[in-house]
């Protein structure tokens, strides 16, 4: 048996699947269909797309409700209860601050231009029912970026499965979920990148089953007057987040994995530690300072 | 109240999720329980012939529910009674001025075997069913339909249900020539119901149901000596139902009542209460109390009268008395992941005094029991 | 005085729905316990059986089911 590694673009991210199969063409039908069901959800949830049912949901905020799907409707009542668990912090109508904070602004936004944004987030002022979402305040965005993706990888992994793949993992920009072992019963080497030395990994996280996620703090970062500042905005104050600059969780499904890993980046240093030892499952973080904190993988290099 | 991980709590709100999400039904449900109970004897002075001994009933019922590929699920039920003892044959004035029951000869024994198979077909939020039942006893057989269905709305916070069933009886007295009794008789039953369940917050669902029935054909006891009833009789059932968990007790309660009302002249309360009480993650104890009160038929005399003609209206059949009765019963049940075992204990008495409209007279046929039952179920 | 129970029993069952709350996919975990149910497996057609035998009323467990010889 040999382990095939396919990799294509998708969701903004470099996506990687390694699929193990005695019959190579097995492996490429497994990859033909994983690649088509990524597209699926892309042209589905990405903002991006004009035909979106996130475009069409944001369009029509404070006009109309929209129509929606069970897939939507469930994904939207999980990112409820990501609202909840994280205290308010993860809340997918905060990025419409992004216009404020991003690459092009060379200054702070004023009070004024911050409370025009704030005024259109809150996740509590969506108005939704089983089958219809509603944005009261024009202006109002949704955006699924921190939900999707993760979501799409217990997708193809269980997509994966149930054509006969059983050793192979997915791995979407970071998130990765794991189809099985590796053939020979070996668990999967999963890097950690290091914070500030891009090339290298701060540790290596060994794993046969589950998820792992890995995001950065800082991944996407911006100067202003000489300040860096993080892409992660709180959505009560509207300014960046001062947290963590690397958090890695490991969980039995992907989504999980990757809503508490969101969730550690979007409080304070301490907070974010406290929180994953609060969620009692494997974690690894990296804070302000380059300390290493968890009892998740195996520190190489910091 | 500790607050819940947050892992656990994404964990099990990921599996509302498609990708996790198993088509439903799950799992296949297999039920057995077996019960028995014992009516207590007639008291001596209370019978002028015939055996004083009271009905010992066992039951023994199998149940399984399980998954049809994706969108179907099957049930069969099967229930087995064994039935010995006497029954009253008639009611009559004794020479103390007290009424005396005439009680059917050594003991009869019955068995009956009643056997249900109901298909159900899920879809996103309605689900459909229909049911065929068989019922048979050396005197009876009952062949019945039933088709039902429910929907959920309001975001599954509501349910409604609706039913409809056709029921088709045949009755063929033992010793019919013997004892001049009718030979064959029929009787049809139809009815409809109708219920809705409704979460009223995260800890209470309340659910009410209106049920009406209406029977048509032989509706006497053919083993009493005089026992003449209508030919149709139309019965309805307002039910309601409560339940509401506490979480600083770790036990929830449960409220039922029911009003039924014929055109017999019967109407009754019904009232059951119980509390259950978890200790730990395995064991539920379930202290409970039920309440019942009727008032008599139209037609119910104290005592049988010979004299009236045979096309008048009588029963002396103390189920058609004014009484009330009490069911003092706890139920304990240990769960494992995949399995649980239950043991209840239910003493049941009735007598005239707890009735809200008692008949003039004390009807010596109302009866006691204890009954003790035991039941496994395994999930898989 | 039946018609007068009756109504105040369906005014308050009204009362009651008129007053409930919107319980969130993530707190429904409560009412899925087995003792929040309202009926519990093979209890309900074994008491339903031995109550309806020796007492005149019958219904209002929504259950129909065939009759069996105790006219």
């Amino acid at each position: 048996m040999e382990t095939y590694q396919f990799d294509f673009q998708a969701m903004g991210c470099p996506c990687e699947l390694r699929l193990a199969a005695v019959d190579r063409s097995l492996a490429n039908e497994v990859a033909r269909i994983c690649s088509s069901e990524t597209q699926r959800f892309e042209s589905k949830y990405s903002r991006y797309r004009t035909d979106s049912v996130t475009s069409q949901v944001n369009n029509a905020s404070g006009r109309h409700p929209v129509t929606i799907d069970p897939e939507v409707a469930a994904i939207l009542d999980y990112s409820g209860v990501c609202y909840v668990q994280s205290n308010g912090l993860f809340d997918i109508t905060s990025g419409v601050l992004r216009q404020l904070w991003n690459k092009n602004m060379r200054r702070l936004p004023t009070d004024s231009e911050l409370d025009f944004y704030l005024e259109k987030v809150g996740w509590k002022k969506i108005e939704m029912s089983s089958n219809e979402v509603f944005l009261p305040i024009k202006g109002m965005q949704l955006d699924f970026g921190g939900v999707v993706k993760e979501y799409v990888a217990d997708v193809l992994a269980a997509k994966a499965r149930s054509m006969g793949i059983e050793h192979g993992l997915i791995n979407l920009g970071g998130d990765i979920c794991i189809i099985g072992s590796q053939p020979d019963g070996t668990p999967w080497s999963i890097g950690v990148t290091h914070p500030t030395e891009s090339n290298c990994a701060i540790a290596v996280i060994e794993l046969s089953e589950g998820a792992v996620t890995t995001s950065g703090g800082y991944e996407r970062y911006f100067d202003i007057d000489g300040v860096r500042y993080s892409h992660l905005i709180n959505p009560e104050t509207g300014w960046p987040v001062e947290g963590l600059l690397s958090a890695s969780v490991a969980a039995p499904t992907s989504i999980v994995a990757g809503s508490l890993t969101s969730i550690a980046l979007l409080k304070t240093p301490e907070d974010g530690i406290r929180f994953l030892e609060e969620c009692a499952t494997p974690y690894f973080a990296v804070d302000q300072q380059l300390g290493c904190h968890g009892n998740l993988g195996d520190i190489r290099y910091a | 109240m500790a607050k819940p991980n947050p892992f656990l709590a994404l964990s099990s709100a990921a599996m509302a999720l498609p990708a996790f999400a198993a088509p439903q039904p799950v799992e296949t449900i297999v039920a057995i329980k077996a019960t028995t109970y014992q009516e207590e004897d007639v008291p001596q002075r209370d019978v002028l012939a015939g055996s004083d001994e009271r009905y010992k009933i066992d039951i023994g019922q199998f149940r399984l529910l399980t998954p049809v590929g994706e969108k179907w699920s099957l049930g069969v039920d099967v229930a087995y009674e064994t039935m010995s003892g006497a029954s009253p044959w008639g009611t009559i004035m004794g020479a103390d001025g007290e009424a005396s029951l005439i009680m059917s000869g050594a003991t009869i024994r019955d068995k009956r075997t009643e056997v249900s198979l109901t298909a159900t077909h899920h879809g996103e939020s309605r689900s459909i069913s229909v049911g065929l039942t068989s019922s048979d006893e050396d005197d009876y057989e009952a062949r019945a339909v039933a088709i039902s269905g429910e929907w959920e709305m309001n975001n599954k916070l509501s349910t409604l249900s609706l039913g409809v069933s056709y029921s088709n009886d045949d009755i063929e007295p033992t010793d019919a020539l013997s004892f001049g009794r009718v030979q064959r008789e029929e009787k049809k039953s139809r009815s409809l119901s109708a219920g809705w369940a409704q979460v009223l917050n995260k800890n209470s669902v309340l659910h009410v149901g209106l049920d009406v029935t209406d029977h048509d054909g032989y509706l006497s006891d053919p083993y009493k000596l005089r026992d003449v009833r209508p030919d149709e009789k139309l019965e309805w059932a307002l039910s309601l139902k409560y339940r509401r968990y506490f979480d600083n007790q770790n036990a929830a309660l449960h409220l039922d009542y029911r009003y039924y009302d014929d055109d017999w002249g019967i109407n009754s309360h019904t009232f059951h209460t119980g509390w259950h009480q978890n200790f730990g993650d395995n064991v539920r104890v379930v202290p409970n109390v039920r309440y019942y009160s009727q008032n008599e038929a139209d037609f119910y005399r104290g005592t049988d009268d010979f004299g009236l003609a045979t096309s008048v209206n009588q029963s002396s059949d103390f189920r058609l008395s004014g009484y009330g009765a009490y069911t003092m019963g706890v139920k304990l049940i240990y769960s494992a992941l995949q399995w649980d075992v239950s043991l209840s204990l239910d003493r049941y008495i009735s007598d005239k005094s707890y009735g809200h409209d008692a008949s003039d007279q004390s009807h010596p046929a109302l009866l006691s029991f204890n009954m003790t039952s035991v039941g496994l179920n395994f999930r898989f | 005085m039946k018609v007068k129970l009756v109504t105040s029993l369906c005014v308050v069952s009204l009362l009651s729905l008129a007053a409930c709350e919107t319980v969130q996919p993530w707190e429904r975990g409560t009412l899925a316990k087995p003792e929040m149910q309202l009926s519990e497996g093979l209890n309900s057609p074994l008491y339903q059986q031995v109550y309806d035998s020796k007492e005149a009323s019958s219904g209002g467990s929504g259950a129909a089911g065939a009759g069996c010889g105790c006219n």
